[in-house]
C-alpha cells in the first residue's frame, strides 16, 4: 500500500473522475472528499511504514521517464517530507470537507474540486520528488490550479490577486529553472552523465561565482514562496482574495515549499553560498517576523490579519533553518507543521465568520460567543496555538527555533567551523522573541473583538449567525485535536525528523568544510565521507 | 541517364502529396461539389503519412541522392510526418470554416497540399537549388492562401505585404546562392560548400553570400527584424491558413536552417573571427523573442497576439539553431521535438480561434472571448492547455520542447545568458497568454456564444490536446524518434 506513485496518482485520478462524472455538480464534492480521504489513508500508511532510524530516503520509486536525458520518475520520502505529506493530505481533506471552501460562491463546485485535487497532486509530488525534473514539473503543476482557485472563486479583486500571484511565483520558479538547467549541464560536465538524480546533484560543488548565482536563483523562488519581506506583497492580496479553501491550502501547504526548498535544495546544493548569505537571509526573516506582527496588529480585516500573522510565523521557520543546526532545523520543520494546523484553522474560522456575517471587518463583530459557543471554543484553541501558548502546537516550534538560534554560535564553534556571521545570534533570538509577545497581543485582541463584548449589533444577532454544523464540527475537531496532540506530545514528530536532519547537517558540514578548503576549485564531485565524530553524534531530543 | 528505382521510391511521400494536390485541383474543376476534393486531399495526406512511416522503418541513409539534391534521413522523415499532419489537421479545420464563412474554393485544398510539398522539399534539400525550389513552392502557395478570403480586406493587404517582402527575401536567397556559387568554385550542394567553406571564408563575398542566404531564411522563420509581414499576414489570412502558416512554414524553414547551419556554420573555417556569428545570431535570437513577446503584450486581436507569439517562438528556436551551429550534443533532436510540440500546439490554438467566430462575427478580440468557459467548458479547457503549452508550462509538450532546447544551449558557455533571457521571456509571454484565459474563465460573456458545430474541429482539438499532453507527460517516444531511432519502449 505504500507505493509513493499511488499517493500522487490518486488525487489526479480523482480530479479526472470529478471532471468526467456524468452526474455533474452535485456529486463532485463527495467524489473529491473520497479521493482526498484515500490520499490521507495512504499517507497514514506511509507514516506507519516509515523507519525513523533511517536518515536517507525511503520507499523510493524509481521509474525511467526519459532515460536518454537522465529523467526519472523518482520519488522518495524522508523525515523532512514525511510530515509535510501528511499535513498536505490532511488539509486538503479538511478543506474539501468544509462547506465554506468556495467562499460565497455556490456554483462550479466541480471545477473547484478538480482544481483542488490537481493542486494536491502537485503538492505531494513536489514534496516527494527526488528527481529535479520531476520536482520542477510538480512545482509548476501547483501554480495553475491555485491561479484558477483565486481567479474564479475569489473575492472582488480576484483578478489582480490571481495575476500577481502567478507573476511573483513564476519570476522565482523560472529563474530556478534556469539554474536547474545550468546545474544539469554542470553535473554532466563533472560526472559524464546526464542525470537529474537528487543524490548525485547533492554531491556536486560548483565554483564560487556560479554557485552564488544558482543559490540566489533557487533562493529567490523559495523566498517568494515563504514569503520573506520584501517579497511578500503578493501574499496579503492572494490570501484575502482567495476563497476560504484557497487561503487554507495556500497558508497550510503552499507557503511551506519555500522553507522546504531551502532545506531540500538550497542548503545541500550550495553549502558555501548558503553559509555566506545566511546572515542576510536570517535578518530578513527576523525583519519579516516583526514586520508581519506589526502589520497584523493594525489590520481591521480579519483575513488580512491572519495573512500577516502568517508572514510573521513563517519567519521563524526560515530563521530556524538558517541557523543551520540540528535543533534549529527540527524546530523549523515543527513550526511548519504547527503553522499549517493553526493558521490553516484560523483561515477556516475566518471563512466561517465571513460565511455567517458576509464581512471581515473586526469592527463589525462583537459578542459572537453568545451566538456560536462551540465555534468560539475551537477558534480560541487555534488562536492560542498560533500565539504560541505552551501545551499547544505553536509553542514547540517557536521554542526550538529560538533556543537553536540562541546557541547557534556555540554549536558552530564546537563543530570546528567558524560561526556564520550572524552578528549576534542572541540578538536575532531576542528580536524574534519580541514578536511572540506581539503575536499574543494582536491575536488575542482580534479574538476579543470578535467573540467577546456586548452583542449589540443587530446583524450579529441574526439567526443567520448560527453555530457550527456537523461537518464544520468535524473539521474543527480534527484541527483542535491536532493542535493539542502536537503541543502535548511532540516526540513522535521530532524523533521521525531527527535522523534525516542529522544527515542533512552532517553532509552540509562536510561539504562546507571541503568548499572552504578549496576556495577556487572548479566544479567537482564531493562525496561526504569521513564525518567528524562530533557531527556524527548529533543532538537528539 | 538511368534512374535508380530506389531513388524514385525515395520521393514517394512527396509525389503522393503533390500528385493528390493536382488531382484535387482537377476534381474541383470538373466537379464543383465541395466534398470529393477535400476527401481526396485528406486521403492523400494519410497515404503520404503511411509512406513516410514505411520509409522510416526501412533503411535510411544520410547520403544525398538525385545528384546531391535530396536526402532521405530520419530528420527529414520526422519533419515530413509533422508537416503532413499539419496539412491534414488544417484541412480538417478549413472545410467547416470555409463553409461557415462562405468562401468554399476547391483550390484551397490543392494549395495546402502544394505548400506542403514545398515544405517537404525544404527539409529534404541538401542543395541550394532544391532549397530554393522548395521555399518558392511553399511561399507561392502561401501567398495565394492568405489572399483566398476575398471578402476580407485585411486578407488582400496581408497577402500583398507578404508577397512583396517574400519576393525580396527570395531575392536575398538567390543572390546569396549566386555569391556562394561564385566564390566556392561552382558549389551549390551543402556538402560541397562545407568542404570549401574553409578556403572560401577568406573571401568577403562568400561571407556576404552566406549572410544573404541566412537573411532569406530568417525572413521565413519570422525573426526580427524580418518579421514585419507576420502580424498582417496572420491577421488577414483565413484562420485555418494562419495556423497552417504558423506551424508549417516555421517547421519547414527551421528544418531547412538545421541542415544549412549544420553544414555551413558548424564549419570551423567559418569562425568569422572569434565565433562572431554566434554573437550575431544569438543577438538576433534575443531581439526576436523579446520583441515578439513585448509586442504581443499590447495586442487586442487574438490573431495578431498569436502572430507575435509565433515571432517569439522563432527566437526560442534560434537559440537551438545557434547551439546546433556550435555542434552541441543533442541540439538537433531538441529542435525537432520543439517543432513537433509547437506545430501541434499552434494548430490546436488556431482551430479554436477558427471555431469561435461566426459569419460576419469573427470574434477575434480578446474581450470577445469572455465567458467561453461557462458556455463551452471543454473547449476552454483545451484552449487553456494549448496556451500553457505555448507559454512553456509543464506538463505540456511546449515545456518539454523548451527544456530540451535550453538543455542543448546550456552546454555552451556562450549561450547561457540566452537561456536566462529566454526563461524570463516566457514570463512575459505567460502574461498575455493568460489574458485569453482570464477572458474565458473570469469574465461574463459580451455576446451569447453560438459557435458552429463541427466534427472536424472537435477531432483536431482532441488530437492536438492529446499530442501536446503526451509530449509533456511521456516524451520518451518522441525523444527517441527525434534522435533518429526507433521507439524501443513506450
Amino acid at each position: 500500500m505504500t507505493d509513493l506513485t499511488l499517493i500522487v496518482l490518486v488525487p489526479l485520478i480523482g480530479a479526472i473522475w470529478v471532471m468526467v462524472a456524468p452526474w455533474g455538480e452535485r456529486t463532485s464534492r463527495p467524489i473529491g472528499i473520497i479521493a482526498a480521504l484515500v490520499s490521507l489513508g495512504q499517507s497514514l500508511f506511509i507514516l506507519h511504514d516509515f523507519d525513523k532510524s533511517i536518515g536517507a530516503f525511503q520507499m523510493e520509486v524509481d521509474r525511467p521517464w526519459v532515460p536518454s536525458l537522465g529523467i526519472h520518475f523518482h520519488l522518495g520520502v524522508d523525515g523532512i517530507s514525511l510530515w509535510l505529506v501528511l499535513l498536505t493530505t490532511l488539509m486538503v481533506f479538511l478543506t474539501l470537507l468544509s462547506p465554506q471552501a468556495m467562499g460565497l460562491h455556490k456554483t462550479r463546485s466541480r471545477g473547484f474540486t478538480a482544481a483542488m485535487l490537481v493542486l494536491e497532486a502537485g503538492m505531494l509530488g513536489t514534496f516527494l520528488a527526488i528527481d529535479l525534473f520531476a520536482f520542477y514539473v510538480f512545482w509548476e503543476l501547483m501554480l495553475i490550479p491555485m491561479y484558477f482557485i483565486i481567479g474564479i472563486w475569489g473575492g472582488e479583486r480576484r483578478l489582480y490577486a490571481a495575476i500577481k500571484f502567478v507573476i511573483f511565483t513564476l519570476v522565482g520558479s523560472l529563474l530556478m529553472l534556469a539554474a536547474i538547467l545550468y546545474l544539469y549541464a554542470q553535473v554532466h560536465a563533472v560526472t559524464g552523465q546526464w542525470t537529474f538524480d537528487y543524490a548525485t546533484w547533492a554531491t556536486i560543488t560548483l565554483p564560487r561565482g556560479p554557485e552564488l548565482l544558482c543559490f540566489l536563483a533557487f533562493t529567490l523562488a523559495f523566498m517568494i514562496k515563504v514569503p520573506l519581506v520584501p517579497l511578500h506583497t503578493w501574499l496579503p492580496d492572494a490570501h484575502v482574495e482567495a476563497p476560504t479553501g484557497g487561503s487554507v491550502i495556500l497558508a497550510s501547504v503552499l507557503l511551506k515549499f519555500g522553507a522546504y526548498g531551502f532545506l531540500r535544495f538550497a542548503l545541500p546544493f550550495f553549502p558555501l553560498a548558503a553559509q555566506q548569505t545566511a546572515p542576510i537571509i536570517a535578518w530578513l526573516a527576523v525583519a519579516g517576523i516583526i514586520f508581519g506582527a506589526l502589520m497584523a496588529w493594525v489590520q481591521d480585516d480579519v483575513k488580512k490579519l491572519v495573512a500577516y500573522s502568517s508572514i510573521s510565523h513563517l519567519g521563524f521557520v526560515v530563521l530556524g533553518i538558517l541557523v543551520l543546526s540540528q535543533k534549529g532545523i527540527q524546530g523549523g520543520i515543527f513550526q511548519m507543521l504547527a503553522h499549517g494546523i493553526s493558521t490553516g484553522g484560523l483561515f477556516l474560522a475566518v471563512g466561517i465568520l465571513y460565511d455567517r456575517r458576509h464581512t471581515r471587518r473586526l469592527s463589525d463583530f462583537g459578542g459572537l460567543w453568545k451566538q456560536m459557543p462551540v465555534f468560539g471554543g475551537c477558534f480560541l484553541v487555534l488562536v492560542l496555538a498560533s500565539a504560541g501558548l505552551p501545551g499547544l502546537c505553536g509553542f514547540i516550534g517557536e521554542f526550538l527555533v529560538l533556543s537553536g538560534t540562541f546557541t547557534a554560535g556555540k554549536d558552530w564553534q564546537a563543530s570546528g567551523l567558524a560561526a556564520p556571521m550572524f552578528g549576534h545570534p542572541a540578538l536575532l533570538a531576542g528580536l524574534a522573541a519580541l514578536a511572540v509577545i506581539l503575536a499574543a497581543v494582536y491575536l488575542l485582541t482580534m479574538y476579543q473583538r470578535v467573540m467577546f463584548g456586548p452583542l449589540d449589533k443587530p446583524e450579529n444577532r441574526d439567526p443567520q449567525v448560527r453555530d457550527l454544523g456537523l461537518r464544520e464540527r468535524l473539521v474543527f475537531g480534527v484541527l483542535v485535536l491536532a493542535a493539542l496532540v502536537m503541543g502535548m506530545a511532540p516526540q513522535p514528530i521530532l524523533e521521525r525528523t531527527a535522523a534525516s536532519v542529522q544527515e542533512l547537517t552532517a553532509n552540509y558540514r562536510d561539504r562546507l568544510a571541503e568548499a572552504r578548503a578549496n576556495p577556487i576549485g572548479p566544479a567537482r564531485r564531493v562525496i561526504p565521507g569521513q564525518r567528524p565524530a562530533q557531527a556524527q553524534a548529533g543532538r537528539r531530543f | 541517364m538511368t534512374v535508380d528505382p530506389a531513388q524514385i521510391a525515395a520521393l514517394i511521400p512527396l509525389l503522393v502529396i503533390a500528385g493528390v494536390g493536382c488531382l484535387a485541383l482537377l476534381l474541383d474543376t470538373f466537379n464543383k461539389g465541395r466534398a470529393p476534393a477535400l476527401w481526396l486531399a485528406q486521403l492523400g495526406c494519410l497515404a503520404a503519412l503511411a509512406a513516410v512511416a514505411n520509409q522510416w522503418m526501412g533503411a535510411t541513409s544520410s547520403q544525398p541522392i538525385w545528384a546531391g539534391m535530396w536526402v532521405v534521413d530520419r530528420m527529414a522523415l520526422f519533419l515530413d510526418a509533422v508537416l503532413i499532419a499539419t496539412a491534414l489537421l488544417t484541412l480538417l479545420v478549413a472545410a467547416p470554416f470555409m463553409r461557415e464563412h462562405d468562401f468554399e474554393h476547391g483550390e484551397h485544398h490543392a494549395l495546402v497540399l502544394f505548400a506542403t510539398a514545398g515544405m517537404m522539399t525544404v527539409v529534404h534539400a541538401t542543395h541550394l537549388l532544391s532549397l530554393l525550389i522548395g521555399i518558392e513552392t511553399m511561399s507561392l502557395a502561401a501567398y495565394l492562401l492568405v489572399a483566398s478570403w476575398r471578402r476580407q480586406p485585411a486578407g488582400a493587404e496581408g497577402a500583398l505585404k507578404y508577397l512583396l517582402l517574400g519576393a525580396f527575401a527570395a531575392g536575398f536567397l538567390v543572390y546569396g546562392t549566386a555569391l556562394i556559387y561564385g566564390t566556392t568554385g561552382g558549389e551549390m550542394s551543402y556538402a560541397g560548400i562545407a568542404a570549401r567553406a574553409g578556403r572560401a571564408a577568406g573571401n568577403p563575398l562568400f561571407i556576404v553570400g552566406v549572410y544573404f542566404l541566412l537573411t532569406g531564411m530568417l525572413f521565413k522563420i519570422a525573426a526580427v527584424p524580418f518579421h514585419m509581414w507576420v502580424p498582417d499576414a496572420y491577421e488577414g489570412a483565413p484562420t485555418p491558413v494562419t495556423g497552417f502558416m504558423a506551424a508549417g512554414i516555421k517547421v519547414a524553414a527551421v528544418g531547412g536552417l538545421v541542415r544549412l547551419l549544420g553544414a555551413v556554420f558548424a564549419n570551423p573555417g567559418l569562425a568569422l573571427g572569434h565565433a562572431g556569428w554566434v554573437r550575431l545570431l544569438g543577438g538576433v535570437a534575443f531581439v526576436t523573442m523579446t520583441w515578439g513577446n513585448l509586442a504581443a503584450l499590447r495586442q487586442e486581436n487574438v490573431k495578431r497576439m498569436l502572430a507575435y507569439s509565433s515571432i517569439a517562438h522563432a527566437g526560442y528556436l534560434m537559440i537551438g539553431l545557434v547551439a546546433l551551429g556550435q555542434k552541441v550534443d543533442g541540439a538537433q533532436p531538441a529542435l525537432l521535438v520543439y517543432l513537433a510540440a509547437y506545430a501541434f500546439t499552434t494548430l490546436g490554438v488556431f482551430a479554436v480561434v477558427a471555431w469561435v467566430g461566426r459569419r460576419d462575427d469573427e470574434r477575434v478580440r480578446v474581450r470577445e472571448w469572455a465567458g467561453l468557459a461557462r458556455s463551452r467548458p471543454a473547449v476552454a479547457l483545451a484552449m487553456t492547455v494549448l496556451l500553457l503549452s505555448l507559454a512553456g508550462v509543464p506538463p505540456t509538450g511546449g515545456f518539454f520542447g523548451k527544456f530540451y532546447v535550453f538543455r542543448a544551449a546550456m552546454q555552451s558557455p556562450d549561450l547561457a545568458w540566452l537561456v536566462v533571457a529566454a526563461v524570463l521571456n516566457s514570463l512575459v509571454s505567460v502574461y498575455y497568454y493568460l489574458r485569453i484565459v482570464v477572458a474565458m474563465y473570469f469574465s461574463d460573456p459580451v455576446r451569447p456564444w453560438q459557435p458552429f458545430p463541427s466534427v472536424g474541429i472537435a477531432v483536431v482539438l482532441v488530437v492536438t490536446v492529446v499530442v501536446v499532453l503526451a509530449l509533456g507527460l511521456v516524451p520518451r517516444p518522441v525523444v527517441e524518434l527525434a534522435a533518429g531511432g526507433l521507439i524501443t519502449r513506450w
